[in-house]
């Protein structure tokens, strides 16, 4: 049986981990060397490379973006006070160590958005009604920022899960609304990034890279043939073209060269995957450990991941017995046994994220954090996965040099546009944007340090 | 100096200017000193350094025609010179012949200024095809009209609201990568469809069989709500035993004759959680399929208890109604296209659609009327103390991929008719055995070209592309990796990708290319290129033939579809939804909002092909609707009218407010944004599109009206303030009449009377949304649609407005050539256009602005034939 895949990508576009899809070239694996400031050595064992900027060079920015599907019980998560001196919720206070460094998000959401559970793969792209009729998804945020720094990495993005199973969703898509698969094996993704691929799957990533060379020059010749004659207006619009052509094959050209550069060496050895959907919680912290050092080594710069709590089981939490499956405890009913495991749950997770701020925070990048150069979006589709609602939705935005500690509280009845956040993103990655999706503006209350 | 003698000063410097700048500027020449008399006598009281009023200083205002500012500036003088509204009324009027003269002192620099542009440069600029166009040009290339490129590609940039102006087509390198993955793309598709040839099956998927269907029967732990459930059908009749678990659902020793009897039934339409779909079947290639469905509607019976609203599963009767069935493409996860729609009656029917279908799709049917059920405890909205609706399925079947030709026009035309062969083991991957590769790449390509591009092909075209396939066989890449890079670089070349037309009078080529991209949004077929190369074009008696042959074409729909989705902003009809609070009654309803596309896009259709007057576009006495729709005008004898889903032309009753664009609920819906209406936003968006007078944009700063959901004041009562004030109000005046009408429609262009609220203060009608949820709106204000036109007739209401409107029927006609003539020709009519559109209008008066007649007096016009 065949299933459809997204179509060749020329551009930079996801690292796709079927094999498949490489093979057939159907996939451009457009695979991005790391950066000189990747090679120094490391202060700790499990970082490698401790980044450096070269002198004059932007410093890198980058995007983490993670959607638990089943969110965060509301009562306990949002802080009731706005501003800075809010007082942190139950869940909030396992982050309370960053609290300088994070921001929550009350009163906003995805307009349109609705549908219930199908939302999750709008979390980036906040594409309208995924449950009707016609629906068809837009680009996300990170394939629509990799169009446009992908190729300074070894990988464009990165696009990642834990325990979607063989269902064939992920936070990432592409401008034609093409769904990116998701890597949801923790050793497969660190033989991407840290191990040599495979000959024939090199060969044929060089050849395809040389024939869209090939193909721009082709083109380029054609336009240049063409200017002649023409009237002002009508040459410039050429123009355009011409630097179109050029610009694509500056980056045809730097993806061809990635594939001469060895990749960063790792001092760790290569995870093992946990076998189990139970084991959900180790296998977030793998993501979570793999994405910091994949911005470390400077290998990719945008990374998703879909945490699909929809799918799982009764899962393993430390110290707690969890006794029914994740999407059943989220129904809860106000049931105090199902609340208890679900609040387990919920201090899991922000223990997760409390981990990986601190690791974010303790890799320096030109004098500064590596958290202080890394956006970390957190949060969720639904706003309460008890009752399905897509509305104020529980986001949690650290890192990435902003000014945070506070609580940014919009209006819970008439929402705020997430989609703000997006732009304010684009913005700092250095990516002249000004609307996203539904945008109107960017966000009222948020500023860079 | 006092201020008089400084205001004197001015006048004569400028003067001076005038007189100065005239000197340089030949195009003035003749006019200056009328215009500088008329300036000083009428103009200067208002309109020097000192007042400025309405920010015009004519004494500042330069004579660089070449500058876009100061020509538009001087195009405004002329308009409101023109039309009596300067001087103002309150002034001095100038006589006939001075004012006479002024205009054509003004009016001729002007239009020479346009037609010097027009000769060096041509009216529009050099454009490159839009994603509708270029996924047009791709599927008519390949003889694939399955392929889906245009979400491929970045959104066009528009200017003067249409995606056909070369200012605004942008190319970047992102758009460069887009075009060559939507190329590679296009030809990968193609070849895994045709490569070899596939066995046309008819296969047959019981609806039981299904286990979207199978695995919602039984409740669960995540619902015990029978809306949310499927239920087993034997005949008309329930199974109990099956749904409490005694009996399999499916046992392999059924006969036939009960199996073409079983069924699985809904009383939902698809929604989050229950999609019912035919999961077995996925399209196993791209191509044509018939696809064949068999249900029927039932009546299931009411729980018993407290919650009659809620069905009983184990009791089915014979449906009282039919139902409308939409049947939607699905490819995981959830990416829906519509296919097509029928009804599906009380007795057993068989629906029929050929459609095309993606690999890899399989079909999902949705009974589009029946409701969504949305938690918390939803109360099924069609349901009574007897029971509520539903659909059964019995079974899908499928017969496809058809296959009408072998080899097919798209694998010829790539390979020839060299073999083609599956690599072993690799899904998807083919081997093309060529003999002589580089002679077959050369003739190959030299066919290809000449296809792909509209003028005849050169040797130095044939040359660069043979050249890619031949440089990457030389590096050892197989001969389809080597093909698939030339056809990618031809496929994104300029000479496909813009339009190619040199200034002056458009050559064969260039005017064929014109007019197909008008008529039917996409390239020439071969036999317009044929009349092109024979010169059949130059003659207008062959021209207007070859654009009635086009227009009388199923293609002439993209040109329609295209031209509405930007004039008319359709392509946005989904972009917000009405408010769940307030409109709970249209919320989630697909069905209205597709009804609404399609009626416009029906609508206009029709007015082009049976040649309407354009005044239709205003008022007609007639609308094309299904029964949804004619429930939402509120069209009386609805049963007598025997309407089902599909749409058709319906007269209207004397009186009726609908009829013409404006009543129309797409329209209206995307003039609203979901909660609230504004007689500001509908009124310019009016003006603009469909009378054809742009107003202004409101100055910066003056925030929005914002209206009242609470009830308490109207919005009306809210601009009245904002309209007494003076500034504000000479716009106003002009832009809100038309708003005002339309008060009476709501978000989705339902009638009413009165306003809704929510909040205190009003007791919310019994009645429940299409979600289950009960209504939590209330009435609040009446509306008032009345009105008064700026130059003083007063009306009611949208029916008196539409009559009034109707006075001027070449204006309505008129709008409607500046829209065609951007959409045709990639550039807005100009002031120096503008005796071309009245010799248009001349043309077409004698049929009344027929629609059509106007579509071919445009096309024998210079506007269409010169660049």
């Amino acid at each position: 049986m065949t299933t459809s895949r997204p179509p060749a990508r020329f551009t930079f576009g996801p690292w796709t981990p079927s094999r498949r899809h490489v093979l057939r070239g159907a996939g451009v694996a457009l695979v991005l060397p790391a950066l000189p400031w990747s090679k120094a050595a490391s202060a700790r064992d499990s970082a490698p490379a401790k980044a450096r900027p070269p002198n004059g060079a932007a410093p890198p920015r980058r995007i983490l973006a993670i959607c638990n599907n089943l969110g965060l019980v509301p009562g306990k998560f949002f802080p009731t006070q706005a501003g800075r001196a809010y007082e942190p919720s139950p869940t909030l206070a396992h982050l309370q160590p960053h609290r300088e460094d994070f921001t929550v998000l009350g009163g906003v959401s995805h307009p349109d958005v609705d549908g219930g559970h199908p939302a999750d793969i709008c979390f980036l792209t906040a594409a309208p009604h995924p449950s009707s009729g016609g629906f068809r998804n837009t680009v996300s945020l990170d394939q629509f920022a990799a169009q446009r720094i992908g190729h300074l990495t070894r990988f464009p993005s990165l696009t990642l899960g834990v325990n979607l199973g063989g269902a064939q969703r992920s936070l990432s898509w592409t401008t034609g609304g093409v769904l990116i698969p998701c890597e949801q094996l923790p050793s497969a993704l660190f033989r991407r990034l840290f191990l040599r691929g495979k000959k024939d799957e090199v060969a044929a990533q060089i050849q395809r890279l040389e024939l869209g060379g090939s193909v721009m020059d082709a083109v380029a010749d054609q336009a240049r043939s063409a200017e002649a004659g023409l009237g002002a207006r009508d040459r410039e619009r050429l123009e355009q073209y011409f630097t179109g052509v050029r610009d694509l094959e500056m980056r045809l050209q730097k993806a061809r060269e990635w594939e001469d550069v060895p990749k960063p060496v790792v001092k760790v050895p290569a995870p093992e995957d946990p076998p189990s959907p139970r084991d959900y919680m180790r296998k977030t912290k793998l993501m979570y450990d793999l994405s910091r050092m994949a911005f470390e080594t400077d290998s990719t710069r945008l990374i998703t991941i879909m945490l699909d709590s929809l799918n799982s089981p009764a899962i393993d939490v430390e110290g707690v017995e969890i006794k029914d499956g994740y999407h059943s405890l989220s129904h809860h009913g106000q049931s105090e046994a199902k609340l208890v495991q679900l609040d387990a749950i919920d201090r899991a997770h922000m223990k997760l994220l409390d981990g990986l701020l601190t690791d974010l925070g303790q890799v320096t990048e030109g004098g500064e954090r590596l958290l202080d150069r890394t956006m970390v979006l957190y949060g969720s589709n639904l706003g309460n996965a008890s009752t399905h609602v897509t509305t104020n939705l529980p986001i949690i935005f650290a890192g990435g040099g902003f000014r945070h500690g506070q609580h940014l509280m919009f209006d819970r009845e008439r929402n705020y546009p997430l989609p703000n956040l997006f732009v304010n993103m684009l913005q700092r990655l250095g990516i002249e944007a000004d609307r996203f999706a539904t945008s109107t503006g960017t966000m009222r209350g948020l500023e860079t340090v | 100096m006092n201020a008089r003698m400084v205001r004197a000063v001015v006048r004569a410097t400028a003067a001076g200017v005038l007189l100065v700048a005239a000197l340089a500027l030949p195009v003035w020449a003749q006019g200056r000193s009328r215009i500088h008399a008329f300036v000083e006598k009428h103009c200067f009281d208002c309109h020097d350094t000192d007042s400025a009023k309405g920010g015009l200083d004519l004494s500042r205002l330069g004579l660089d025609l070449g500058d876009a500012l100061t020509f538009a500036a001087w195009a405004k003088v002329y308009d409101r010179v023109q039309a009596g509204e300067m001087p103002p009324a309150k002034r001095a009027r100038p006589g006939h012949g001075e004012r006479d003269a002024f205009l054509s002192a003004v009016a001729d620099p002007l239009t020479a200024t346009d037609l010097a542009r027009e000769a060096a440069e041509g009216r529009s600029t050099r454009r490159r095809l839009n994603r509708y166009e270029y996924e047009n040009t791709i599927r008519d290339l390949l003889q694939a009209p399955w392929l889906q490129i245009k979400d491929l590609l970045p959104e066009d940039g528009e200017a003067s609201r249409f995606n056909k102006v070369g200012d605004a087509l942008d190319v970047s390198h992102v758009q460069m990568a887009q075009y060559l993955t939507a190329a590679e793309y296009a030809i990968r598709e193609v070849l895994a469809a045709q490569a070899t040839r596939p066995e046309t099956k008819t296969v047959r998927y019981y609806a039981r069989d299904m286990k979207s269907f199978a695995s919602k029967m039984m409740f669960n732990e995540f619902n015990h709500n029978p809306a949310r459930a499927t239920f087993p059908v034997l005949g008309f009749e329930g199974q109990p035993a099956i749904r409490a678990g005694t009996v399999a659902l499916v046992r392999p020793d059924t006969d036939p004759a009960t199996r073409e009897r079983e069924g699985m039934g809904v009383v939902a339409s698809a929604y989050e959680p229950i999609e019912p779909k035919f999961d077995r079947f996925k399209a196993p290639r791209a191509g044509r399929y018939r696809v064949r469905l068999s249900a029927f509607s039932v009546w299931v019976g009411a729980a018993k208890g407290p919650k009659w609203w809620e069905a009983d599963l184990n009791v089915v009767a014979r449906g009282q109604r039919p139902e409308p069935l939409i049947i939607y493409s699905e490819l995981p996860p959830r990416q829906l296209r519509r296919l097509g729609a029928f009804d599906v009656g009380v007795e057993p029917t068989i629906g029929q659609i050929d459609v095309y279908l993606l690999e890899g799709e399989t079909i999902r049917p949705d009974p589009a009327r029946l409701f969504r059920s949305r938690p918390p405890n939803p109360h099924n909205p069609l349901a009574d103390k007897d029971g509520q609706p539903g659909l059964v399925y019995r079974w899908l079947e499928v017969e496809g991929p058809l296959v009408y030709e072998w080899p097919p026009a798209g694998r010829t035309l790539l390979f020839g008719d060299l073999p083609i062969n599956p690599v072993e083991g690799a899904a998807r991957s083919f081997e093309v055995l060529a003999p002589d590769p580089k002679a077959d790449a050369r003739r190959l390509m030299q066919t290809f070209l000449a296809r792909a591009y509209r003028r005849p092909v050169d040797a130095n075209d044939v040359e660069r592309f043979v050249g890619v396939a031949i440089r990457a066989l030389d590096k050892g890449a197989r001969f389809l990796e080597a093909m698939i890079a030339g056809y990618s670089a031809v496929l994104c070349s300029p000479r496909l990708v813009y339009l190619e037309e040199p200034p002056g009078p458009l050559d064969g080529a260039a005017l064929a290319a014109r007019l197909s991209y008008f008529l039917w949004n996409s390239p020439p077929d071969e036999a317009l290129k044929l009349a092109a190369t024979r010169g059949d074009l130059a003659r207008p008696d062959l021209l207007r033939a070859q654009a009635l042959r086009l227009l009388d074409d199923a293609r002439a729909q993209r040109f329609v579809d295209a031209f509405l989705d930007y004039w008319l902003d359709l392509r946005r009809v989904g972009n917000t939804s009405p408010d769940a609070a307030l409109y709970p009654d249209y919320y989630l309803d697909d069905l209205l909002l597709d009804s609404a596309t399609q009626e416009t896009q029906l609508f206009v259709a029709d007015l082009l092909h049976r040649d309407l007057p354009a005044r239709n576009l205003v008022a007609s006495d007639f609308v094309m609707v299904n029964e949804r729709l004619a429930m939402h005008y509120g069209l009386p004898n609805l049963d007598r009218l025997g309407l089902g889903v599909n749409l058709r032309r319906v007269s209207l009753p004397r009186g009726s407010p609908r009829g013409g664009l404006l009543t129309q609920a797409s329209l209206l819906k995307v003039t609203a944004n979901g909660t609230t209406t504004s007689p500001v936003v509908r009124g310019a968006w009016i003006m603009e599109r469909i009378l054809g007078q742009p107003v202004p944009p409101p100055p910066p700063g003056v925030p929005a009206v914002e209206p009242d959901i609470r009830g308490a004041r109207t919005i009306r009562e809210q601009l009245d303030k904002h309209r007494n004030d003076k500034l504000c109000a000479s716009c106003h005046l002009k832009i809100d009449p038309a708003g005002f009408a339309l008060e009476s429609f709501d978000v989705m262009g339902g009638w009413r009377a009165r306003y809704r609220a929510l909040g205190e203060g009003g007791k919310s009608p019994p009645g429940y949304g299409k979600n289950g949820q009960p209504f939590e709106f209330h009435d609040a204000q009446l509306v008032d649609a009345q009105g008064q036109l700026p130059e003083g007739s007063k009306f009611r209401d949208v029916v008196e407005l539409k009559r009034l409107l109707l006075r001027d029927e070449r204006q309505i006609a008129r709008n409607l050539v500046r829209q065609l003539t951007v959409f045709a020709t990639g550039a807005p009519v100009r002031f120096g256009d503008r005796a071309r559109v009245e010799a248009i209008l001349d043309r077409a008066s004698s049929h009344r602005y027929g629609v059509r007649t106007l579509v071919l007096a445009l096309v024998g016009s210079e506007l269409f034939s010169r660049k």
